[in-house]
């Protein structure tokens, strides 16, 4: 749906014409992201051919080398395949958590308001109060998790949450995902209210179940923003570093060194820049490939109904 | 309506809020134990003794002020520039036509599939030549760079909304455009603005990546580095990092109850409209 320019407002339309105007205004914006994104992209491709170490140092111009080295590594495949399990099962509990959260919110109750405005809590805090709860809250000696499993009796010892790499890989999902799920529910919410009442009223005097009218009413009207949800969810996931640098660093045995995790070790711990570049490279292309794919398989509308 | 389904409908809201808010609560108890009853192995979910100690040892052992007020400067300075760049930007994508229009959108918008640490090595570099590595501005910098975009997006609800004929009626009256954008346009999307510095705010208030290798000096750091040090230590102060903790999301939580639900419309009428 397009939003038509108001009916009147011809001089200002007529002025807009012009076009310096526009350009003048956009124009602080474009230099500043041009400074800051394409310039230092550029010069990603620059040191990803050069073979420098540290900042500062000079390098020497060594080709594909980095690349051929990068590409031939077990650990830029394994961080692949971690990337990949962690931004789908990000993706999976934030919106399948946004979207129950949204759906429970959505109802008739007392007290509405305060629950869609604070349901963002855990959104407001930063990765450091993400990390310190966690890691307050699954101590194997002083966390109320493994005190509540054992006195429950659901396990015989206290669980490392963080210690072997199967739980810590989904201690870091659980964490990242409750951080952001008040989000997508908020933004799944805001689509539900625009499912006219009467529909659901209707279908359910039809005598369509609940679950019916989830999926072929709610759910299909509000499509396009969960696709939507899904892109931002995928993106932002993928680009993770916090949570996941603060709770285990990438490990234990690299059970949760993403792409990031990788990078940062290898320009900033390592003092691998050149190599760090080489890997950053391939996996804007892959990212690129997946953002041009997903819009247009799933997102019909175009930059015009956004600008017009 | 049967009562079966109220008690299940307070039940699932009940199931939610839980969710989002209980482990909010388990910090901020902490935050007021005593160590002893802190680092018991039986926890207690309510305090036998409230005590203010851990928040006097936070400002009197650590120089957490100065990384509250360098946490403060950076934010209120991405905030400021940030409000500035896109409502101009924002004013010119959505208000004025002129070729290249639809290219610049689909540009801004396509830099968040940017993978932030893309821009992590090569801005260091730049950031080492100009010699501001392990300086605020460095921070300031990067930070509008990531909330810029975005920004753009957010404003769109409120941007669109203002009628054309207020801008004709202050044209006739013999404004200047430059005078119709600051005096009539700007205030009419007031909340809009609220919304995207609410935004910026939090974003910068809360990052953590970026700070982590730009900062490198202890005078320079901000909260979340001073704090995710003392979660570093061998033997962790949990009293400090339980108070630390409710002291860095107050500013987000005051934040969001004054300007909340202008973000909310901000973020969910780009995807609805």
């Amino acid at each position: 749906m397009r939003r038509p320019w108001p009916a009147g407002g011809r001089l200002a339309r007529t002025l807009q014409a012009d076009p310096y105007f526009g350009y003048l205004l956009v124009l602080p914006l474009v230099i500043w992201i041009v400074l800051t994104i394409v310039y230092p992209v550029l010069d990603a491709v620059r040191l990803s051919v050069l073979n420098v170490g540290y900042v500062g140092a000079a390098g020497r111009f060594v080709g594909l080398a980095n690349y051929g080295k990068v590409l031939a590594s077990w650990e830029f495949w394994h961080t692949a395949a971690v990337t990949v399990l962690w931004t789908a099962l990000n993706v999976a509990l934030q919106v399948v958590g946004g979207l129950v959260a949204a759906l429970v919110l959505n109802q008739e109750f007392w007290g509405r308001e305060f629950a869609r405005n604070w349901i963002i809590l855990p959104w407001l805090f930063p990765s450091i109060v993400l990390a310190t709860m966690a890691k307050w809250m699954l101590d194997p000696t002083l966390g109320v998790v493994n005190y509540l499993l054992l006195k429950a009796g659901l396990v015989a010892a206290p669980i490392s949450f963080l210690g072997s790499p199967v739980p810590a890989f989904l201690t870091a999902t659980i964490v990242n995902a409750w951080h952001w799920f008040p989000l997508f529910a908020l933004m799944i919410l805001a689509a539900l209210q625009t499912v006219p009442k009467e529909v659901m009223e209707a279908a359910e005097v039809d005598g369509a179940t609940y679950w019916a009218r989830l999926w072929r009413v709610e759910l299909p009207s509000i499509g396009q923003v969960l696709y939507v949800v899904i892109f931002i969810s995928s993106l932002w996931a993928a680009n993770v570093f916090d949570v996941i640098w603060l709770l285990t660093r990438g490990g234990p045995s690299s059970a949760t060194n993403t792409f990031t995790i990788l990078i940062y070790t290898k320009g900033f711990q390592e003092f691998r820049i050149s190599e760090a570049a080489a890997i950053s490279i391939p996996l804007f292309a892959m990212l690129c490939l997946y953002g041009i794919w997903y819009m247009r398989r799933f997102m019909q509308e175009g930059v015009e109904g956004a600008t017009s | 309506m049967t009562a079966a389904k109220t008690v299940a409908r307070y039940l699932s809201v009940l199931a939610v809020l839980a969710v989002a808010m209980l482990p909010t609560y388990w910090i901020v108890i902490n935050s007021f134990k005593t160590l002893p009853e802190l680092t018991s192995p039986v926890p207690t979910f309510w305090p036998h003794t409230f005590t203010l100690a851990h928040y006097v040892a936070l400002f009197e052992q650590l120089p957490f002020l100065a990384y509250f007020w360098n946490s403060a400067y950076v934010a209120l300075w991405v905030t400021a520039v940030t409000l500035a760049l896109s409502s101009l930007a924002a004013y010119s994508l959505y208000r004025c036509r002129y070729r290249g229009r639809e290219v610049l959108f689909k540009v801004f918008m396509s830099s968040y599939i940017f993978p932030r640490v893309l821009l992590l090595i090569p801005l260091y570099v730049v950031f080492a030549r100009l010699g501001i590595i392990d300086t605020l501005g460095a921070l300031i910098i990067v930070y509008v760079t990531t909330i810029a975009p975005f920004s753009i997006w957010m404003l769109r609800a409120f941007f669109t909304e203002v009628p054309l004929e207020l801008e004709d009626a202050a044209m006739v009256d013999g404004a200047s455009r430059l005078q119709v954008l600051v005096r009539i346009f700007l205030p009419l999307c007031a909340t809009g603005l609220a919304a995207l510095g609410l935004y910026a705010f939090l974003m910068s208030w809360t990052e953590y990546f970026f700070a982590l290798t730009f900062i490198i000096s202890d005078p320079h750091r901000t909260l979340p580095l001073g704090m995710a040090q003392f979660l570093q230590d061998y033997n962790i102060d949990w009293g400090l990092l339980m108070a630390s903790s409710v002291i860095i999301a107050i500013p987000p939580i005051i934040l969001f109850a004054v300007a909340g639900r202008w973000f909310v419309k901000g973020l969910t009428a780009g995807a609805i409209k």
